[in-house]
């Protein structure tokens, strides 16, 4: 299996390329941020009242803010790669525990979002791909362009006017039952169904005319199996690759729409992090953020494997 | 088993009638080989007797057989007999085999949904209908994985596995070489023996005498001359016969022999490898001054990675070459296999022959003087790449090498795509040219006649 | 073709409405307390918002913005993206390997979670969201140009214009350019997209620019409270953010 192989180390080069990334912009962040950042880590550890020049300077010393800069920036990512992202500046408590609980809700929003996208994208625009040309087909190109253009935020404004505050049949905000997950979750997989509909589209048109499937015609096989056995099969290759590149807007889209369903998870830590300068919390969600991205491209990876045996050989 | 009959078969087109009636009889046992250059009708006729002209053309006429005439049964109908009566091999069979599934599923498929046969019934016969072919241990690979010649083999399998016993194959030897190209055609011949009807489309009278039998000569949509293969290739009576007859590189006249000088280039013990794969090593060769020589070889065996080594195009793994001083560009020129791809896409043949007027300062009379030689039309200048006909954009790139008077020509595979009649039309400018010019040739040629009638030194790679 | 032209001409309205609109509309800032949310009228076409400015205003001076911005990121990132392209695919070995390795980098993120890192330097100013929309787009140049620009450059015509003695400004103006420039024109529209929502959607969230700056996604945020008393002023932000993007995505051949 050298094309697993292959594809596993590379995206482990990726996610220590992102740790490097996050990193090093965070670490200059503290060195560039105004202000003394031992008195402000003291300050966070032990709450503003009790913080002392004896303390920030014991920080100081702890942390190695004294040592050349260059010395700093390798304790740094040391800390890093041992997943030691330090004290939130904010609530004074370890970084690390607050992403676990925020980390479970990113992943569930982003499987139902992807899910959802996954169950309406392709099949519709396999669907459409079949009867290209029709007057269903331009319909669905013309839904497709303007759902593109509308932001996530856009359509989340919207989904919420709607069915939270016009309709009153789902929460507009929070999280709890599976009733908070359907709006954010649905302005997402809008976003991603748009875009996989019409590369479904394309490439099932592609595939029911390309030379495998008549051939298989011309070997005498009835239409349906030459559907089944030839045309989804080879349409789901570019499908499937797509996905990969769907990534990016999923991670996009969640930082955006966790903001505005008061979603407690990753994205929505990440930008209240950034606003409260809270660098130790900006790194680590963002640091988990990009690391899930990884993962999903993992997967996405081992999906095109599984398809494609082309993907598999070693050469 | 009867016999596949046209009667005033005719292809019409928006543009008016593309096929003219044509009446033709194939019998079991008895290969039929259609011979004609592109754009004779041969592959339209072949795709109104299996039923898949595309839908802006209509066909007219009779194709009996077992006593129905096939263009009057319905679409529907027509399918029903493919696989099971009528077969067609693919043109491309590496391109035409399903990447993702393996070689006996391709096969099985066939008996399973022809024939209701269980998957494991199915499969024993995919293992079979392999086997027969010489195919037996590829059967669990993908196409990727295939040789050309065994991708050809598994889509015959594939074709023949439901027992149609009419088969129809549409240039089967597209994009072949000469050792692989004898190998289908024996394959097909075969096919014939064992008692089917074969009709093949070539435009390589090669591929017709292997197959003998019958044969007809196609020009313009109609089949101008037609019989047995032995009598009308050995006393051809039309004179388009006659002409693609003696545009065969084993018929051409030698080229005369040419005054040579000093070493120009000489390589000595070169290798190359790419990748794990070892090309070739230990090759010497020279090329004189106004002297021919010819690299000849199969496709991979590195023939024009050779000629690259000795322009300087690459560096050789190990050896040396040494070449006369001065014979730098625009000394050394080349010709292309596809003279698509030597011109830049977006501006015209006039243009680029303009540049390099230009670029070396060169008389403008020059350009009229070869195009004259060339016997091409002033009025091609303003067209660009694509617009022009092949063997016409490939004499062209021939009048833009010899401007800056070379002293090297190397020639790449020049006429590998080009039909036999125009293959001959620029070969044999390419001798006048040489000829008048004085340039030394080097020449790759897939094809062992070409090299033996053009260059007196033929240094054979490979195989 | 008729989808470019749908495209263009959504883009010209569009650009008039933000060059020519802050020249005749009032004061974006100006605040009225005792004429908050109203409805259209004739002092104010489109209505206010919730301190009594003129939305009108605000509109076309946010317009100007995003258009202004999104043309400068894209060529911000467009230039050195194009240039280092044409160099690694021109220079191949190890300036190649060391660009290529760059760009992985920078490719390991979304581009977004790269410019909310830059914005938290200096959340709310406009330098760290040029530099980290900059630097997250010119890798999709670069990529571009270099793959497109190594296939042309292993044609048989570039060998040839090599043979006969031209020099690289001919085989990029002739060989290069032509082929690269449409599919450069495309991936520009691209961006400018991708430059106007993430600069709305940040805004949004709060952590680009910030009120009282009037720009289409802190409108969207501020005004979202009364979206009872004033619906009209929570939809036009996003109709004319949705609208520039549609007239980009249409400009650039819907596909994708």
């Amino acid at each position: 299996m050298g094309g697993l192989t292959r594809a596993l180390a590379a995206r482990a080069v990726q996610a220590l390329l992102v740790a490097l990334v996050v990193g090093i912009a965070c670490f200059a962040m503290v060195r560039l941020l105004p202000g003394d950042m031992a008195f402000r880590i003291a300050a966070g550890r032990y709450g503003i009242d009790l913080v002392s020049g004896a303390a920030a300077d014991a920080v100081r010393v702890e942390l190695g803010l004294d040592r050349p800069w260059w010395q700093q920036l390798g304790a740094w990512l040391g800390g890093l790669i041992r997943f030691d992202l330090g004290v939130s500046l904010v609530s004074g408590d370890p970084v690390v525990d607050e992403l676990k609980t925020y980390l479970g809700h990113t992943i569930l929003l982003a499987v139902v979002a992807l899910g959802i996208s996954v169950l309406v994208g392709p099949p519709l625009g396999a669907w459409l791909g079949a009867r290209a040309g029709s007057a269903a087909d331009r319909a669905g190109l013309v839904a497709s362009a303007v759902l593109r253009a509308l932001p996530a935020f856009v359509v989340g404004i919207g989904l919420i006017l709607v069915f939270a505050v016009g309709l009153g049949w789902l929460p507009a905000a929070g999280v709890g039952g599976w009733q908070e997950v359907v709006l954010p979750a649905v302005t997402l997989a809008l976003g991603l169904a748009a875009v996989s509909s019409r590369v479904a589209r394309d490439a099932v048109a592609a595939a029911l005319h390309a030379e495998p499937a008549e051939f298989a015609r011309r070997k005498g096989l009835p239409e349906g199996a030459v559907r089944r056995r030839h045309v989804w099969r080879n349409a789901a290759v570019p499908v499937v690759a797509y996905l990969g590149v769907q990534l990016v807007a999923l991670i996009e889209g969640v930082v955006i729409v966790e903001t505005l369903f008061a979603w407690p998870g990753i994205g929505h830590a990440l930008v209240h992090a950034v606003v409260a300068r809270d660098v130790p919390m900006v790194q680590g969600t963002a640091l988990v953020m990009g690391l899930l991205f990884v993962a999903l491209n993992a997967l996405v990876d081992l999906l095109t494997l599984l398809i494609d045996p082309r993907r598999r050989s070693a050469a | 088993m009867s016999d596949l009959v046209l009667d005033g078969v005719t292809v019409d087109g928006p543009q008016g009638r593309i096929v003219h009636p044509t009446s033709l009889t194939l019998r079991p046992g008895v290969p039929l080989a259609l011979l004609g250059e592109t754009g004779s009708g041969k592959s339209l006729l072949m795709q109104a007797v299996m039923g898949t002209l595309p839908p802006r053309l209509s066909a007219g006429g009779s194709v009996r057989l077992d006593g129905t005439d096939l263009l009057r049964l319905d679409a529907a109908a027509r399918r029903a007999l493919w696989g099971r009566r009528i077969a067609m091999l693919p043109q491309e069979p590496w391109a035409a085999l399903d990447p993702l599934m393996r070689a006996e599923a391709q096969v099985a498929e066939v008996p399973r949904f022809l024939n209701r046969a269980p998957w494991a019934e199915a499969r024993r016969r995919a293992g079979e209908a392999l086997a027969a072919l010489g195919l037996a241990r590829g059967e669990r690979r993908y196409p990727f994985q295939l040789s050309g010649g065994m991708c050809q083999r598994v889509a015959l399998a594939a074709t023949r596995v439901a027992g149609a016993g009419v088969l129809l194959a549409d240039e089967p030897t597209k994009g072949l070489d000469t050792a692989l190209r004898d190998g289908v055609t024996a394959l097909l011949r075969a096919e014939a023996e064992a008692g089917r009807i074969l009709l093949a489309i070539t435009h390589d009278v090669a591929v017709a005498r292997g197959l003998g039998g019958e044969v007809g000569v196609m020009l313009e949509g109609e089949v101008v001359e037609s019989g047995p293969a032995a009598a009308v290739l050995a006393a051809p009576r039309h004179a388009y016969t006659r002409r693609l007859l003696a545009a065969e590189p084993a018929a051409w006249a030698p080229w005369p022999r040419a005054e040579t000088g000093g070493v120009l280039v000489e390589g000595r013990g070169l290798a190359k490898r790419f990748g794990a794969q070892r090309l070739f090593e230990g090759v010497d060769v020279a090329l004189r001054a106004g002297g021919r020589v010819a690299l000849f070889g199969p496709s991979g065996s590195g023939k024009s990675t050779l000629g690259n080594l000795l322009l300087g195009l690459l560096r050789p793994d190990a050896g040396e070459v040494r070449r006369a001083p001065g014979l730098v560009a625009p000394f050394v020129q080349k010709l292309y296999q596809d003279p698509v791809a030597a011109f830049a896409p977006r501006r015209t043949v006039g243009q680029a022959i303009e540049a390099v007027v230009a670029r070396h300062r060169l008389d403008a009379r020059a350009t009229t003087r070869w195009m004259e030689a060339l016997r091409l039309s002033p009025g091609l200048l303003a067209r660009r790449p694509d617009e022009v006909s092949g063997g016409e954009l490939q004499r062209f790139a021939l009048l833009r090498a010899m401007l800056p008077g070379p002293r090297v020509l190397f020639a790449d595979e020049p006429t590998s795509r080009l039909d036999p009649v125009t293959q001959q039309e620029v070969m044999d400018r390419l001798r006048d040219a040489l000829a008048a010019s004085g340039a030394a040739l080097l020449l790759v040629t897939h094809d062992r006649d070409i090299a033996g009638k053009a260059a007196k030194d033929v240094l054979a790679l490979g195989g | 073709m008729t989808a470019a032209r749908i495209g263009w001409a959504l883009l010209a309205a569009i650009a008039a409405f933000g060059i020519l609109g802050p020249l005749l509309a009032g004061d974006p800032l100006r605040q009225d307390l005792s004429a908050t949310l109203q409805g259209p009228g004739a002092v104010h076409p489109l209505g206010t918002d919730q301190f009594g400015r003129d939305m009108l205003a605000r509109l076309t001076h946010a317009t100007r913005l995003s258009l202004g911005f999104a043309a400068v990121a894209a060529v911000a990132a467009a230039v050195p993206g194009i240039a280092l392209g044409l160099i690694a695919a021109w220079r191949g070995g190890i300036v190649e390997r060391a660009l290529v390795s760059l760009a992985d980098a920078v490719m390991a993120l979304p581009g977004l979670l790269l410019v909310v890192l830059f914005a938290a330097f200096a959340p709310g100013e406009f330098l760290p969201l040029y530099l980290g929309l900059s630097l997250a787009l010119w890798v999709e140049y670069f990529r571009l140009t270099r793959g497109v620009a190594a296939s042309l450059l292993a044609r048989p015509a570039v060998e040839a214009a090599r043979l006969f003695g031209f020099g690289p400004w001919h085989v990029l103006r002739h060989h290069l350019l032509p082929e690269l420039a449409p599919m450069l024109v495309t991936l520009l529209a691209f961006s400018a997209a991708a430059a106007v929502t993430a600069i709305s959607a940040l805004a949004f969230v709060g952590i680009g620019l910030r009120p009282p700056t009037p720009e289409w996604g802190s409108m969207m945020t501020e005004l979202l409270p009364y979206h009872a008393e004033a619906p009209l002023q929570v939809l036009l932000p996003g109709l004319l953010l949705a609208l520039t993007v549609l007239g980009l995505q249409l400009v650039a051949g819907a596909r994708r």
